[in-house]
């Protein structure tokens, strides 16, 4: 298992750096540095502009500087547009919001599918299967954008009972449209892949067996179908959380909850690169860390998988 | 024993014919295709939302880059749809008229689609194959970079590369291509390494074909049902991705529209009570997708006939 762990530490590593390193030649290769506006600024202006963000060095340098302060210090320099702000302060006051709704959207994607899955699969083509598979097509074709506008306009506009955008701590009826709009689609497919594969394993050899020794059926659910029937949730788990950070760009925008999808979206417009990359490798960061720990809980429970 | 020769004759050619003409897997599974109620209301939808495309600028009374000056100021309650002053679908809150600009908005969202979905057949079609085919180091290496590559947060990378780069149609179409191909590349890489110890791949071989040609000729044509009921779910896939950048006013640039654009454009209006600006372009959005999954789910139940 350690062996695992660090064999998929050794490919996670390069690929974080092969990001950073990607975005910053990216940065450069873009027409136009990250202070060319409207109006040309005077060239001793500009080269002071850039002596003073390091930018006057050769790029390997520059890259390795970069490198070096995220490693080390964890710090992802100043801002290009704002100049009395860093990129760590700027992610810092995002990252709270993000994480409390994101991790709630995710909690409720996964339980509400799930539970879903499972309900419409031990009830194979009853009411509450159709309903479940109604409700997984459907949500296909609403994403967080689509979700967004039609939450507000039912719980703002017409029946005013949540508020239509901003955050706070303290107050949850902020907090549940945000994560409404960002679960829903998600929901509906871990609900469907749940329901493909409980379906799969309940007409397996050992589900027959233990029903046969007359095992109690909710102990043959829970205790022999539930788990071989999450893998495939496991493994499309990955992919939801990228998703849902993606995701949290819209709901940042669309409900001004301020957090650092505000912060990227602001820095696109803005074309302040230095922003936009830290947002970036911090998610990548989070992302191929995530996806280590589903691989890593995928071998702990698929016992088929040698490592 | 009287047995009349001619009749004989004409059964053996028939039976001859037929067997011959047979029922090739291909019929088959458009049979099925046909049987299947959700599948042919999602072509038929298809083909409705594309004539809208193609055919809906004639309809249209208003250029999509008019204003209409009588209504401007007063869209909440001069814009509604009416078929009396030619604005079927209303106006948007500057007074331009929603039904073309709905069309133009379907227009680029299905060219999205479709080119995102192309870009992904031919280079993940290709690069999978070659993957599969050679193997050895150079599928490990090829995939590898696959698995890193899928490993970055491509909606960012792509929001990247459009703001460095200009926003533009072409950057757009770039940007979802660098991304989309990589599912494709692994799914076909995984059918290709069935298909390889296959008996007319190594006949193929023994009578000396170069291994390109033996890609091009012998491995991606017994690909084509796995990638045509790919790519057909890919085509929603690139329009989520190309509306989600543009109702982030990321991605299509005025005076071009999507129907990101026009649904982000409805939300932020509606409420002023013109409640028209976002349930059309939605409406049309949701269908097209439907559409496409519809159609996605049942070629693959077609080609597919096990996997129900």
């Amino acid at each position: 298992m350690f062996a695992y762990i660090m064999r998929r530490l050794a490919v996670a590593v390069p690929t974080l750096l092969l990001l950073i390193v990607i975005s910053f030649v990216l940065m450069h290769l873009a027409p136009g540095g990250p202070f060319s506006q409207e109006r040309e600024l005077p060239a001793r202006v500009l080269a002071n502009l850039n002596a003073k963000y390091g930018l006057d060095e050769p790029l390997w340098r520059q890259i390795v500087n970069y490198v070096y302060s995220i490693v080390i210090h964890f710090d992802f320099g100043p801002s290009f547009v704002y100049p009395d702000r860093t990129v760590n302060e700027l992610l810092a006051d995002g990252f709270p919001v993000t994480l409390t709704y994101g991790s709630l959207a995710f909690l409720a994607a996964v339980l509400v599918g799930v539970g879903l899955g499972v309900v419409a699969a031990i009830r194979h083509n009853s009411w509450l299967d159709y309903l479940a598979v109604g409700i997984s097509i459907g949500a296909q074709v609403l994403p967080n954008f689509v979700m967004a506008p039609i939450l507000v306009l039912f719980f703002t506009l017409t029946w005013r009972i949540l508020p239509g955008g901003g955050w706070s701590f303290s107050d949850p009826s902020f907090w549940i449209m945000p994560v409404i709009a960002l679960a829903t689609s998600y929901m509906a497919s871990i609900a469907r892949i749940t329901r493909s594969s409980m379906l799969e394993v309940l007409g397996s050899n050992h589900i027959r067996t233990a029903r046969a020794k007359g095992m109690p059926e909710h102990r043959v659910i829970l205790r022999h179908a539930l788990k071989p029937a999450m893998l495939p949730v496991i493994s499309y788990l990955g992919p939801v959380f990228v998703s849902m950070i993606t995701g949290s760009v819209v709901i940042d925008i669309y409900f001004s909850t301020g957090g650092i999808g505000k912060a990227f979206v602001e820095s696109a417009l803005n074309r302040d690169y230095a922003v936009m990359m830290g947002v970036t490798i911090l998610i990548g960061a989070l992302t191929i860390l995530f996806n280590l720990v589903v691989d890593i809980l995928y071998a702990w429970i698929d016992p088929k998988i040698r490592y | 024993m009287v047995i009349e020769q001619e009749k004989m004759q004409r059964l053996a050619t028939r039976m001859v014919e037929e067997e011959v003409k047979g029922r090739s897997p291909w019929a088959d599974a458009r049979k099925r295709f046909l049987r299947n109620k959700a599948a042919m209301a999602g072509l038929v939808i298809l083909i409705l939302v594309a004539l809208f495309a193609l055919f809906g600028d004639m309809l249209a009374v208003w250029s999509n880059e008019e204003l209409d000056f009588s209504v401007m100021g007063q869209v909440a309650t001069m814009g509604a749809p009416s078929l009396e002053n030619g604005h079927y679908f209303g106006t948007d809150d500057l007074g331009r008229d929603l039904f073309s600009r709905t069309v133009q908005g379907t227009q680029i969202s299905l060219m999205v689609g479709i080119v995102g979905a192309g870009i992904a057949v031919i280079v993940g079609t290709l690069y999978g194959a070659t993957a599969g085919y050679v193997g050895g180091r150079t599928d490990q290496f090829m995939m590898r970079a696959v698995d890193i590559l899928m490993s970055v947060p491509y909606m960012f990378v792509l929001i990247l590369l459009l703001v460095m780069f200009g926003r533009s149609i072409a950057m757009l179409f770039l940007g979802i291509g660098l991304i989309s191909w990589l599912e494709m590349s692994r799914i076909v890489r995984g059918q290709t390494l069935s298909l390889k110890n296959r008996e007319f791949i190594e006949a193929a071989r023994a009578t000396g074909v170069s291994t390109w040609k033996i890609i091009i000729r012998h491995i991606v044509p017994n690909l084509l049902g796995v990638v045509a009921v790919y790519a057909t779910l890919l085509v929603p896939l690139m329009i989520l991705t190309e509306s989600f950048i543009s109702f982030l006013g990321l991605g299509v640039q005025e005076p071009l529209t999507s129907w990101g654009a026009l649904i982000s454009e409805g939300a932020g209006t509606m409420n002023y009570g013109t409640l028209w600006q976002l349930a059309f372009p939605l409406f049309f959005f949701v269908i097209t997708l439907f559409g496409f999954f519809f159609v996605g789910d049942g070629l693959r139940d077609a080609l597919d006939p096990k996997d129900r």
